[in-house]
């Protein structure tokens, strides 16, 4: 049984408290301050496999401001994974996409506000959230890198209504391998990957999220700036399925190849005359 | 520059009217203090294997896993292979949890294998035609229960589980049937708010009655925690091939797991069949 707290009384209460020294408690929840970002957000992009700029084809149609040296390393790629290889995305090893990919929203994302944390879970490859820390805190001075990165943001009232309309973020620290996307388009080996977003309701929809993207990356000849957009599902109650990689993985990885699982549950080359596994640890494979 | 937003002349021209609103909407003083960082206490073993009240044949089962374990193998342990611990393992909490309370759903975000939960706080049913998940699907209430006007404990039942799961990594196994049932009430102590109690009860058909534990959680006292990120794939050593599990070495290279082990048939590569 639910317990007898009134709600009238306890915002009496509230209301009371707020004219003395309680104030910031109830000021700290006041999501009447925040932009309504409640609810499921589904990507909207073209059928088929998501590019990292929804605008544009994938691959090269991108047009990333690759620089010369990543233009060779993004068609060396692309030869791979015509020969069968799995090219630079690490999805394939269920290993997850990380920042900035992940914004491509590969499975369906919730974003909860509150005032210190902006949280963004993303059910894909990896059970990823990211939190976007809002309480003014500064860059920490060691941070172990991850593939989401370590993400300070800033709320912004842009046509001073006195509401927040703009969650500005930038993202640091993000470890690799990482890839735009399952082309392979790929970001800088040395991780040095600055990450900048303004994320915002669309003015005329609110059930539309957009999500501006700069990418600062050495891989790039200039920042790259790529806008995702989001549609809300309008299900009060919608449904988050559960993403497993591992589940219905049937790649394997050994030593530096990459090998496919047969329907039969067989090891199997990826690649034309790709040789097996070296067995050597095996004790018929001695004889 | 765009224009940040003054917290102090939005509070002086917001209405008494809307500032009660926005309390009840969103009011933080109504719900136990759960935030920061919370960590086991002790190894992440959901109890003593002796003091399980598995059915005659689910101890079979288990104790087969253990000869398996005993002989190089990984017994029925499902997340060698990176699949989720599922409930209630999960909340073994391998790694630290954040317990995010908003008034519509309470979130326990751990960042281990897919181990995050969604506790829905928002007064719905159980809804029809679930798709299981690991986590299985979580309905809680808020119970004040000492009538002082806030909430002080979490009770949630969670259904609609996926399996194959086992209660820690000795392979305790839960009936394969995915039929479980969990009741948990979660509350911090009462004299130490710093330590987060979770009393769960399993209710499945390995069990032969309802077998409830206390889960017990301390908080980081960091006000900034660090949140490791864990990424299972990223350095796992174990490879499933067919009903077979295998080892990669230090080097690379495939190795056995148990004594004498087979290595995988190749029947499909060219070089194989010469």
């Amino acid at each position: 049984m639910r317990g007898s707290v009134s709600q009238s009384a306890a915002a009496l209460i509230a209301a009371a408290l707020c004219l003395g020294s309680a104030c910031g408690a109830v000021w700290a929840f006041d999501d009447a301050q925040y932009p309504d970002f409640k609810g499921q957000w589904i990507r909207v992009s073209p059928p088929g496999q998501p590019a990292f700029d929804p605008s544009k084809p994938r691959g090269w149609g991108q047009q990333a401001p690759l620089t010369e040296e990543y233009q060779a390393v993004f068609r060396a790629n692309l030869a791979d994974l015509a020969a069968g290889g799995e090219g630079l995305w690490p999805g394939h090893d269920c290993r997850p996409p990380g920042m900035p990919p992940m914004m491509t929203a590969y499975e369906p994302l919730e974003i909860i506000v509150l005032p210190e944390t902006t949280y963004i879970r993303i059910d894909h490859i990896h059970d990823s959230h990211r939190r976007i820390y809002t309480d003014g805190r500064d860059w920490p001075k060691e941070v172990e890198p991850a593939y989401v990165g370590y993400s300070i943001g800033k709320w912004v009232d842009e046509n001073g209504d006195g509401r927040y309309d703009v969650l500005e973020v930038e993202t640091r620290h993000i470890k690799g391998p990482r890839a735009y996307d399952a082309t392979g388009l790929p970001l800088h080996r040395d991780d040095q990957t600055v990450v900048k977003e303004r994320i915002y309701l669309d003015k005329a929809n609110p059930s539309l999220l957009h999500d501006e993207i700069t990418v600062i990356d050495n891989a790039l000849t200039r920042p790259w700036v790529v806008t995702k957009t989001y549609r809300r599902n309008p299900s009060p109650r919608p449904e988050w399925q559960e993403y497993v990689c591992a589940e219905s993985n049937n790649h394997v990885r050994i030593g530096k190849e990459s090998y496919f699982l047969s329907a039969d549950g067989y090891l199997m080359p990826a690649k034309k005359d790709q040789p097996p596994p070296d067995l050597r640890y095996f004790n018929r494979a001695k004889k | 520059m765009p224009k940040r937003s003054s917290i102090g002349s939005m509070a002086l021209s917001a209405t008494l009217w809307m500032m009660i609103g926005s309390a009840q909407a969103f009011d933080e003083t109504k719900y136990p203090d759960l935030k920061g960082q919370w960590q086991r206490v002790g190894a992440p073993r959901w109890a003593d294997p002796s003091t399980a009240p598995l059915t005659p044949e689910y101890r079979a089962i288990f104790e087969a896993n253990i000869r398996d374990q005993k002989t190089g193998g990984q017994g029925i342990d499902p997340t060698i292979t990176c699949l989720p611990p599922g409930m209630p393992r999960v909340m073994n909490v391998y790694e630290p949890m954040e317990i995010v309370v908003t008034p519509h759903t309470t979130h326990m975000l751990m960042q281990h294998i897919h181990d995050s939960r969604r506790i829905f706080t928002d007064g719905r049913d159980w809804p029809q035609g679930v798709e299981p998940t690991f986590a299985g699907y979580s309905i809680g209430t808020w119970i004040d229960e000492d009538g002082d006007g806030r909430y002080d404990v979490l009770t949630v039942e969670t259904r609609d589980m996926k399996g194959p799961r086992t209660y820690d990594s000795t392979g305790l196994p839960l009936h394969e049937d995915g039929k479980t049932v969990i009741k948990e009430r979660i509350a911090l102590d009462k004299g130490n708010p710093n330590t987060l109690y979770d009393e769960i009860t399993v209710i499945d058909n390995a069990l032969t009655k309802p077998w409830t534990i206390t889960k017990k959680y301390v908080r980081e006292k960091k006000k900034q925690p660090d949140w490791r990120e864990t990424v299972c794939a990223e350095g796992n050593q174990h490879v499933v091939i067919g009903k077979e599990n295998y080892f990669l070495s230090a080097d690379g290279q495939l190795m056995p797991a148990k004594k004498n082990q087979a290595p995988p048939d190749l029947r499909y590569f060219n070089s194989a069949r010469k």
